[in-house]
């Protein structure tokens, strides 16, 4: 949801904070590369348009001084280890730059036996934030321009990684903007809060794009994809919509990294990490777990406890 | 295109009371895929079932509804039937119109519209039922038993008599359990020892039986019908194929003050022992942490004077593996630690009343050391504190049962038995002495147990006061207990020689490790969990392991043997076949579609899934899978519901099957 | 027992999910004792509650359910040990994702009915047909089936504001 309240544009943090987090992740990436100690480092290089970022995969030692990190860092490069990608991790050790939301999605597929921990080098970044969606990349970090989930974040510095690149600079505190949705959502009748859903999921034109970028979307074979049975409906009407997106959000309630890269690529602006964010706020309150930057064995869906809450059941 | 049959059955007039069964066959018969639909009175009978024959084979049917009772009922009838005219069972499904529609609902019209949709729902279901086979699963005919006290001795026996080999392993040097301990056993009063030592003897000698003592279950893998258990045989020190059991050694030795653990450390031992006199196997082991050959290099006297030259002190831990097809466990109880801390007991211990500080404070198996022939008195009851008589004894029931602040709710069912035993056996000893029993309720049920509890007090003059003891001190050489007389409404205060705490029955220290390796429940006290409370008392929801005695909660001896000559019982059901057949209501995974999260894996209540690998043709690993084991998967399904791409279904009741019946909502 | 016969203008339908051992035994006892309540409810059996997934939950709202109901055994008793467990966390997630989403939970029952309770079976579907017809036909997901594209109004500031940004 977006409003057109004018933010401020001035910078949140010096450029210098950018320039060492780059310099850190060079250096490192040619000593790991040099030394053969992985054989590919998956990092950000710059796009064509001006700031702009891209994922990559570096492989030669003369090519590190390609990765950069920016506020366009954004893609969670979690990805690029699983789904077509999964294969990666058996051509060798691989380093891979990972900001706290990232680290916390390695640390669940880790927890899914998608990613043994000896088989990557984590390059942990001391993350300011990045960009929201559908801002321009050239612009600096500021109060308008950084992500909704970056004013909440509560894992800026990286824990258990093999590196941390940069330091946390001191920020100002910036309003969170997704805790007030979410309470204002909570705070609407059951019927207001259908009529809102309904109206964000008709615009959705089931472009899967949520799935294709979400590190736990990595089935062979999504439930929804199936006619045999057909659980859901593949078409972009409003009832297929309801319907895909609220199995979606039950499927990765508990596992959901938060790293709100569903959001950032739905094409319709439709909030989708308010749903993945309401549920982890309920697993955590109800079981008291959360994902976290590291490994956890069983999610809270993954186990009980005998004493579990049962106020809702006769 | 399906050619479903559909039976409506009056059941004479239960369900054509309130439905019109031949409107629900008519409607039935309208349904796209059906090709048969008739009404019959009986369909359960003889002629209804010809009649369901018949339909199958005429009709060339592929699936069929029976429209009746519950499927609880007579599901299994109608899978019989249908599979003996030549259709697979699992395309037999029941609509149940009677318990949930005939029988609750007095509208005809509204009755008789709920069996129509019900009848409909079960037709679409069974257009998506596969036909499904019986799970065969080989079978090995040895038997495991862990633990050998009278409940392991017992099914061990029972087992060996039918012709089956058994393993029994025994943590101790010496079978026997607590047992052994005992003096005398209520109802009856006869020598434990006396009562139990022909059947030690018994499973030393018998041909079918292998016995390791002194040895550890150290892990367990595989399932029902095939379990390969590795065990560890601790090392004796004493090879016991030459050992004669002359006793030389245990007299040369020159360490002679360990306390002996069961006398309940009150008897000294050598540190190259057997337990007690009468211990199978009579081969004696060096306690290496006290011995002083191993703790020194000097002595070696028993090597030297050993006859046969058994004792050697190389002998190292061995760990030798044992194919068996089922488990029983009967690891048996202890007491409730005395001590105020106890080491790696999940209770805290109980540091009232003196435990383990005030000498002459003792637990009812201390009691029974003391008033054993075979005990370190010699039978006499006597003070720890300086060997003298005590002219009364205290004895405190409930100690820790009973007592929800202490973690323990439960009661320990043997402890009324028994101190009313032990205020009997004092007076015998002692005939001037005078016994207290400070109780709150008296629990008797068994066969003589009130006649035998009343005895006590008519014949054996024990003063049995209901109440509770506050608080216990020492006053010179006696003890003071304070307690009240709720009959009387009184504060009581006795001076004691001796004071008998009657403490709670637990499991065995260490008790849920061995339920992890095994794969069983437990409950939150450690007690192993039977798979129903009341139909299925020795069974674990596990499949091939049996539980007898004292491990699955307090009992007494009769209850004990009783258990474990029916988890014997279960074990030879097991082993009449020579293959297990399972209902075919189990898990599949689908290769293809698995992602190895494993998430089935974490909530498999029975732990049935195991990682599988997929290698191509040059024997490289392409990936790994998991894999639901058909020979232990229970059919619950919960792996189905938490599996993200439902690439693991269960047969019988897959995601087509039930969404065809919400379809036909 | 005679209960009173009203006709009533609105029948809803309620769908149970029920687990075999459990609520469908309880469910059978409460016809051998031939208690009796209103003919309103639809049973699916299931081995256990442990197998009983959101999505049919959800396709049975979709498929017209008024109200619908899961039940099963008493945490500690499930047959299968622990199926009942891993249920309940799994009905009380997707309760709140549900009520997050604008479905009145009102139509949503879960209830814990042993093989002994038939009593209890009755009172809770007569309970929950009798709410359900009170609410009326649950509108949403019906309404939802019926639509090729939002058919809403424009009628909060959020989105008044978001259609004059286009």
């Amino acid at each position: 949801m977006n409003s057109a309240k004018q933010q401020d544009t001035a910078p949140l943090v010096d450029n210098s904070y950018f320039s060492a987090v780059t310099t850190a992740i060079r250096s490192e990436a040619g000593r790991l590369l040099a030394a053969g100690e992985v054989t590919a480092v998956i990092g950000y290089k710059s796009g064509r348009r001006k700031g702009s970022a891209q994922p990559v995969i570096i492989s030669d030692a003369s090519r590190v001084d390609e990765l950069i990190f920016s506020p366009a860092s954004v893609n969670n490069l979690a990805l690029y280890l699983t789904k077509a990608k999964k294969e990666v991790t058996k051509s060798g050790r691989i380093a891979i730059v990972a900001k706290g939301c990232d680290l916390k999605a390695l640390a669940g597929l880790m927890g899914e036996s998608q990613l043994k921990r000896e088989n990557l080098f984590i390059i942990g970044i001391a993350c300011a934030g990045v960009h929201g969606s559908g801002v321009a990349p050239s612009e600096p970090l500021s109060a308008a321009s950084i992500a909704r989930k970056c004013r909440e974040c509560t894992v800026h510095l990286p824990e258990g990684v093999d590196l941390v690149a940069g330091s946390i600079p001191t920020m100002p505190q910036l309003d969170a903007l997704e805790s007030a949705d979410l309470a204002r959502l909570e705070a609407m009748t059951p019927a207001e809060r259908w009529a809102f859903w309904k109206e964000q999921f008709s615009r959705c034109i089931r472009c899967m794009a949520c799935r294709q970028v979400c590190p736990f979307c990595y089935c062979e074979q999504c439930l929804c994809d199936r006619n045999r049975p057909q659980g859901v409906e593949t078409t972009p009407r409003p009832a297929g919509n309801m319907g895909w997106h609220i199995v979606r959000a039950m499927h990765l309630a508990g596992r959901c990294a938060g790293c709100a890269e569903c959001e950032r690529s739905c094409p319709m602006d439709i909030p989708l990490n308010l749903l993945n964010r309401k549920m982890a706020k309920e697993l955590k309150e109800l079981y008291g777990q959360e994902a976290g930057m590291q490994p956890q064995e069983k999610g809270p869906l993954a186990q009980y406890k005998e004493d579990d809450d049962q106020s809702f059941i006769k | 295109m399906s050619r479903i049959g559909v039976f409506v059955c009056h059941c004479g007039e239960n369900i054509s009371r309130t439905v019109d069964v031949e409107r629900v066959a008519e409607a039935a018969r309208k349904i796209s895929g059906v090709a048969y639909a008739c009404d019959y009175k009986y369909m359960c009978s003889d002629p209804g079932q010809n009649l369901l024959k018949n339909a199958v084979s005429e009709q060339k049917l592929d699936g069929i509804v029976v429209a009746a009772c519950s499927p609880r009922m007579h599901e299994k009838t109608f899978r019989k039937a249908a599979q003996s005219a030549g259709l697979n069972p699992y395309l037999c499904e029941m609509a149940n119109i009677r318990e949930h529609c005939s029988w609750v609902h007095e509208d005809k019209e509204e009755a008789t519209a709920k069996a129509t949709e019900i009848v409909t729902m079960l037709v679409e279901r069974v257009k998506m039922n596969k036909k499904l086979q019986p799970i065969t699963v080989p079978v090995t005919k040895r038997a495991l038993v862990i633990g050998g006290g009278i409940a392991g001795i017992q099914a061990a026996l029972d087992i060996a008599d039918c012709g089956h080999h058994v393993v029994l392993v025994e943590r101790e040097p010496s079978i026997g359990g607590h047992m052994a301990q005992l003096s005398e056993t209520f109802p009856t009063l006869d020598c434990s020892q006396c009562i139990m030592t022909p059947k030690m003897v018994d499973v030393a000698n018998h041909p079918n039986i292998t016995l390791h003592t002194y040895s550890e279950v150290e892990n367990v893998d595989g399932y029902i019908g095939n379990f390969q258990i590795t065990i560890k045989k601790k090392a004796r020190s004493v090879d016991m194929d030459k050992c004669t059991g002359c006793g030389i050694c245990m007299a040369k030795c020159p360490q002679k003050k360990i306390p002996n653990a069961f006398d309940k450390n009150l008897g000294m031992r050598p540190a190259i022992y057997v337990p007690f006199p009468q211990a199978v196997p009579n081969t004696p082991v060096i306690d290496r942490e006290n011995c002083t050959w191993f703790k020194t290099g000097k002595c070696g006297v028993c090597a030297k004077v050993c006859g046969p030259g058994a004792v050697d002190y190389s002998q190292e831990d061995q760990l030798i593996v044992e194919d068996v097809g089922a488990i029983v466990v009967a690891t048996g109880f202890e007491l409730y630690s005395i001590a105020e801390k106890p080491k790696g007991s999940m209770i805290k211990g109980y540091g009232e009343f003196g435990h383990g500080k005030i000498p002459d404070v003792i637990d009812g198996m201390t009691f029974e050391r003391l008033a054993s022939a075979s005990g370190p008195t010699g039978g006499k009851i006597l003070r720890p504190s300086d060997g003298k008589e005590p002219q009364s004894v205290v004895f405190l029931q409930c100690i820790g049962s009973r007592a929800r602040e202490k973690g323990i709710s439960y009661c320990s069912k043997i402890c009324c038995m028994y101190t009313a035993k032990h205020t009997m056996l004092y007076h015998h000893k002692v005939h001037d002495g005078q016994a207290y029993v400070f109780f709150m309720d008296a629990r008797t049920p068994g066969k003589g147990y009130d006649e035998f509890w009343r005895r006590s007090i008519e014949d054996e003059n024990a003063v049995y006061i209901r109440g509770a003891v506050s608080r216990l001190y020492e006053k010179g050489d006696k003890i003071v207990v304070m307690g009240s007389d709720i009959s009387l409404g009184i504060q009581v205060e006795i001076e004691a020689d001796m004071v008998v705490l009657a403490t709670a029955v637990q499991p065995r220290t260490g008790a849920e490790l061995l339920a992890q390796k095994l794969g069983i429940s437990y409950d939150k006290y450690n007690f192993y969990s039977e798979a129903h409370a009341k139909l299925r008392p020795v069974e674990c929801a596990t499949a091939g392991v049996y539980l007898a005695g004292a491990c699955q909660g307090p009992k007494d001896i009769p209850d004990t043997v009783s258990q474990a000559s029916a988890a014997a019982a279960k074990v030879m059901t097991l082993f009449a076949k020579d293959e297990l057949e399972r209902e075919p209501i189990v898990a599949k995974v689908d290769d293809k579609r698995c992602v190895a999260c494993f998430y089935c894996k974490k909530v498999c209540p029975y732990g049935a899934v195991e990682e599988k690998e997929i290698r191509d043709r040059q024997g490289n690993l392409v990936k790994v899978v998991a894999y639901v084991n058909p020979g232990v998967c229970g059919g619950c399904g919960t792996c189905q519901a938490t599996c993200p791409s439902k690439s693991v279904e269960l047969d019988g009741y897959t995601d087509e099957q039930i969404m065809a019946q919400i379809e036909a909502l | 027992m005679h209960a009173e016969k009203l006709k009533h203008d609105f029948e809803p339908k309620i769908v149970a999910f029920v687990c075999t051992w459990c609520t469908y035994a309880g469910a059978d006892l409460a016809g051998t004792s031939r208690m009796q309540y209103p003919p309103n409810v639809r049973v699916l059996k299931f081995p256990c509650t442990g197998r009983i997934d959101p999505v049919f939950i959800l396709r049975a709202f979709q498929k017209g359910a008024d109200g619908i109901l899961v039940s099963g055994c008493h945490p500690g008793d499930c047959h299968y040990m622990a199926g009942n467990f891993h249920a309940r966390r799994r009905f009380a997630t997707f309760r709140k994702l549900l009520e997050f989403i604008g479905v009145d939970l009102e139509r949503l029952q879960f209830s814990w009915v042993s093989a002994a309770e038939g009593g209890k079976w009755v009172e809770v579907v007569t309970e929950l047909t009798e709410r359900v017809r009170s609410m009326g036909p649950m509108a949403e997901f019906k309404e939802l089936e019926l639509e090729e594209c939002w058919s809403g109004k424009l009628d909060t500031a959020e989105l008044q504001e978001a259609y004059a940004a286009i």
